[in-house]
């Protein structure tokens, strides 16, 4: 038998060939080792992790999207489902390329220059770009003052601002006017002062789309609108815009809600400006339709994508008859069982760790659509996260400790030794309270409930299921502490951009908790991991962060907090004459600026 | 006949007021996701959940808000601004109205004259084999979903995807004034999948109803009488059709729920696709503005029949 260092060797050497291979055309250099990306890239398939980022220019690209935008506001947006829209029309102050994580500089001329105590970043702002018509003039550091300033405006409503900017001076305060914490210098400078030494995280927060400029003189009107309609009229940076009229009115013309957006050419982008290279002339988007008549238009089409996650059912298709044509990207985010920690019976760690031990991990995956769209979980951190191999790569953390994570298909004789450990000698759970589980009734959450539900019964507990559709699920039960679900069984995180920081903080720290909205499902509510957490947000450097956020990962396997079972890959199909490429940092949607025609 | 009219139209008012407060309860007492908190990303921050409640004017006591939506719609005729778009939702019904508008009247077209030819036929060929073949047929598109239905019809006669590329596929709708041709071969399919159940429902009803009116005594008379085979039909034709005719009115909720479906398989941006996604984002205004919109097409195509049926029988009148 061979072991599983053998397995990853040969899987990374793959990958890495193909990696290389791919680099022949390009002039970036994907960095997908080091976040583990290479490692869950699944062999066969197109991946953001080694496509390459050459192409030919000209055409136009249709794309199919069953849903709506939801904001294609650049102060407003927050959906990967928008992004390619956004990210193709809007420059922040930095970027992801398509196939990396490492933030590159965008509307910035260069890295940000943070202070060595932490608490002041700032960035030069490149000469030369321009905003489209009707706008026209030159981009300057107040423009993204206003962008940034604009979030704080209840009718604009960034939904991360004081998730991510908490530490710029006066944000609490901050209401659309003016930040205190953000100066201008100068027209191509902007300096953000924080009143915590949190300044490379700050820094890494950039590469968000709250910071790509809009012009102030402009957009001052929509925004006083309830709500802002600044989106029906907004001004693009990016190599592509919303179709407009002379108003500059996208409404209707470039974006018709619900039915098609159309991008065009920013006849005022400056390529000299800008490492896109944007090959495309136009991108006609239509809205609308289900996903199995989409899958088979787009794999029997030619110049056109479907933008969405594709289900099993078109997974399954393209897998047997149109491998080619579908691209797996690895970094789709985590999925994993939420225990109450607080209150419950789960708030015993030996009934946690027998949840853990006895699950069949690998069950949820095939549930999932097995291992060419998803790798069993063994910890939080998932592959592309800063951190992710610094906390065990695929093994996970490694010793006897971790022996409930030993095993996927799940092992009832160690789930067996930790009921007996929480105090229930037969090996089975016999307390009276019956254990609400709360999941989602579409598939695949609703069969990983079923699943999760079983594996509680086969442990004695008593369950009383209940399926709900997925938002409700995290709106009405699992994100509001006072129902007191116990389990929910399928919930997940995507990072927002490759710090670990924004996978770990908000969902296991105990000061994130909220009476509603509340995303640390568990309730994790550890003074030791609280403690870890708080010094880890004021790391600087990457190799640091990422060591330090790794072990609150191993942390929090070892406490339990929860039972991982998916380190997710989205799939993405596109038609026979379409070079796609996705991002690798996006759940794997489509990279306009980069995809071209064949 | 007109104060019948008249009482018609008054209640049918009443009952539009009725389905207007039950709508409004039923999307918030229903266990669906607050549209603030699903608007506040997802860390949402309780201020900001906060702040869009009042743009949204969720901050108001539920009585408050059902007032102020009742008395727009009433008043004004204004369902309010979709949560996402924030475009009016009358502009976005207006918009999408001649689509489902489109599907909706070929499909009843085709429904009434498929589903009483069928009927009539098998009725005058009863126990023969194009009799049971055609039963059998509308056994199976009653059985049928139309979301099924609809992606057979796809993956079978689409010219984009199916094995026979005979009709224009799912996304190829275009406007009647745009394409007139284009416009009638995108609907061909549609109107079919969505006429055949209430068709297959008409034609076994019509079946049913005419074999019993072939062998009544009047019948038997009119042919001794020497009158000919074709206008002894139509007279049993005219006797038989009757009760369908209230029918008529409950179908056109099925008709409305089933375009639903199929405007969502063949991609056409109708009202039927704006209520499916207005769901799926808990978009009350939208949810609500289109289910008020089927109920008001319900409740007129009921009261069309009561006045069809009064004129064709005085003593429902009468009473």
């Amino acid at each position: 038998m061979r072991s599983i260092r053998t397995i990853l060797a040969i899987a990374f050497a793959g990958s890495t060939a193909l990696a290389l291979a791919a680099c022949g055309s390009s002039s970036s250099e994907p960095s997908t080792k080091a976040t583990g990306a290479s490692l869950v890239s699944t062999p066969g398939y197109p991946s953001p992790a080694t496509e390459s980022l050459g192409g030919k220019r000209g055409g136009t690209l249709e794309v199919l999207q069953e849903s709506d935008f939801e904001h294609l506001d650049p102060g407003t947006t927050y959906a990967a489902l928008d992004y390619p829209v956004v990210f193709a029309t809007q420059r922040p102050l930095y970027s992801n390329k398509p196939n990396s994580t490492e933030p590159t500089p965008d509307m910035a001329a260069g890295p940000p220059e943070i202070s060595a105590n932490n608490k002041t970043i700032t960035v030069h702002i490149k000469e030369g770009i321009h905003f489209s018509p009707p706008v026209n003039r030159e981009v300057t550091s107040e423009d993204v003052a206003y962008a940034i300033e604009r979030g704080a405006n209840p009718d604009v409503a960034n939904p991360y601002l004081k998730t991510y900017f908490n530490s710029l001076e006066g944000i609490n305060q901050a209401d659309g006017g003016p930040i205190k914490g953000i100066e201008t210098p100068n027209k191509h400078e902007i300096v953000f002062h924080l009143d915590e030494a949190k300044g490379f995280f700050v820094a890494e927060a950039l590469v968000l789309p709250l910071t790509a400029a809009v012009p102030k003189e402009y957009a001052e009107k929509y925004d006083k609108n309830k709500p802002s309609n600044y989106a029906a009229y907004e001004v693009a940076t990016g190599p592509y815009m919303l179709k407009n009229d002379a108003e500059g009115k996208v409404l209707g013309i470039g974006y018709v809600p619900g039915k098609s957006a159309t991008l065009v050419r920013n006849p005022n982008w400056n390529p000299k400006t800008d490492f896109r290279p944007a090959y495309l002339n136009e991108i006609d988007i239509k809205i609308g339709g289900s996903e199995p008549v989409i899958d088979r238009q787009v794999l029997e089409g030619t110049t056109i994508v479907q933008n969405e996650p594709v289900p099993q059912s078109g997974v399954r298709l393209a897998a047997e008859h149109y491998k080619s044509q579908m691209d797996i990207s690895p970094g789709g985010g985590n999925r994993y069982v939420a225990l109450d920690n607080k209150v419950g019976p789960f708030a015993n760690i030996d009934l946690r760790k027998a949840v853990w031990a006895a699950l069949d991990r690998v069950a949820l995956n095939k549930e999932r659509g097995g291992e060419v769209v998803s790798t069993v979980a063994t910890h939080f951190l998932y592959p592309t996260i800063n951190g992710f191999e610094q906390a065990g790569g695929l093994k996970g953390p490694a010793g006897p400790q971790f022996d409930y994570n030993e095993h996927p298909e799940g092992d009832m004789a160690i789930a067996e030794k930790y009921i007996k450990l929480a105090g229930y000698p037969s090996g089975k759970y016999t307390g009276t309270q019956t254990v609400q589980v709360v999941g989602a009734s579409s598939p695949p959450e609703k069969e990983d409930a079923e699943v999760v539900n079983q594996t509680l019964k086969n442990l004695g507990f008593n369950t009383k299921l209940t399926l709900v559709e997925v938002s409700t699920m995290y709106a009405k039960y699992c994100g509001v502490p006072k129902e007191e679900i116990d389990v929910c069984p399928d919930v997940g995180w995507v990072a927002d951009f490759a710090d670990p920081q924004t996978v770990l903080d908000v969902t296991f720290a105990g000061k994130s908790i909220e009476p509603v909205g509340n995303v640390n499902f568990g309730q994790v509510d550890n003074p030791k991991i609280n403690r870890a957490i708080a010094a880890a947000e004021v790391v600087q450097g990457k190799e640091a962060r990422g060591k330090a956020w790794a072990k609150i990962d191993d942390e929090l396997v070892e406490d339990a907090a929860a039972v991982p079972f998916d380190w997710e890959k989205t799939a993405r199909l596109e038609g026979k004459d379409v070079h796609g490429v996705a991002m690798l940092w996006n759940e794997g949607a489509w990279d306009y600026s980069f995809t071209s025609l064949k | 006949m007109i104060r019948y009219i008249i009482q018609r139209l008054l209640w049918g008012v009443v009952l539009l007021i009725v389905l207007a407060v039950l709508i409004f309860i039923l999307f918030r007492v229903l266990p669906t996701a607050n549209p603030a908190l699903l608007r506040a990303g997802r860390d949402p921050q309780p201020k900001l959940v906060k702040e869009i409640e009042v743009v949204l004017g969720l901050n108001k006591s539920l009585p408050v808000q059902c007032w102020d939506y009742l008395k727009e719609i009433f008043l004004h005729f204004d369902f309010g601004y979709s949560y996402y778009s924030q475009e009016s939702v009358r502009s976005l019904i207006a918009e999408d109205l001649p689509e489902t508008l489109s599907l909706t009247v070929g499909a009843g077209v085709l429904w009434i004259v498929a589903g009483l030819s069928v009927g009539i036929v098998s009725a005058l060929r009863r126990h023969s084999f194009l009799d049971r073949a055609l039963m059998g047929g509308a056994l199976v598109a009653i059985s049928a979903p139309e979301f099924w239905l609809g992606l057979v019809f796809l993956f079978l006669f689409a010219s984009d995807i199916g094995k026979f590329k005979i009709f224009p596929g799912a996304g190829s709708y275009v406007g009647l004034t745009s394409d007139p041709w284009k416009w009638f071969t995108s609907l061909i399919m549609p109107w079919i999948v969505l006429a055949s159940g209430s068709a297959a429902v008409f034609a076994r009803l019509m079946r049913g109803s005419l074999s019993e009116t072939m062998n009544e005594d009047y019948i038997r008379t009119a042919r001794a009488k020497g009158l000919k085979e074709r206008d002894v039909v139509r007279q049993g034709v005219r006797a038989a059709i009757n009760p369908i005719v209230t029918l008529f009115g409950l179908e056109v909720g099925v008709l409305l729920g089933g375009a639903i479906l199929v405007e969502v398989v063949f991609d056409i941006p109708g009202i039927g696709e704006l209520f499916y996604k207005a769901i799926q984002t808990s978009d009350f205004p939208v949810t609500q503005g289109t289910v008020l919109l089927g109920s008001m097409f319900i409740i007129i195509a009921n009261i069309v029949v009561d006045v069809g049926y009064a004129y064709l029988d005085p003593r429902v009148r009468y009473s």
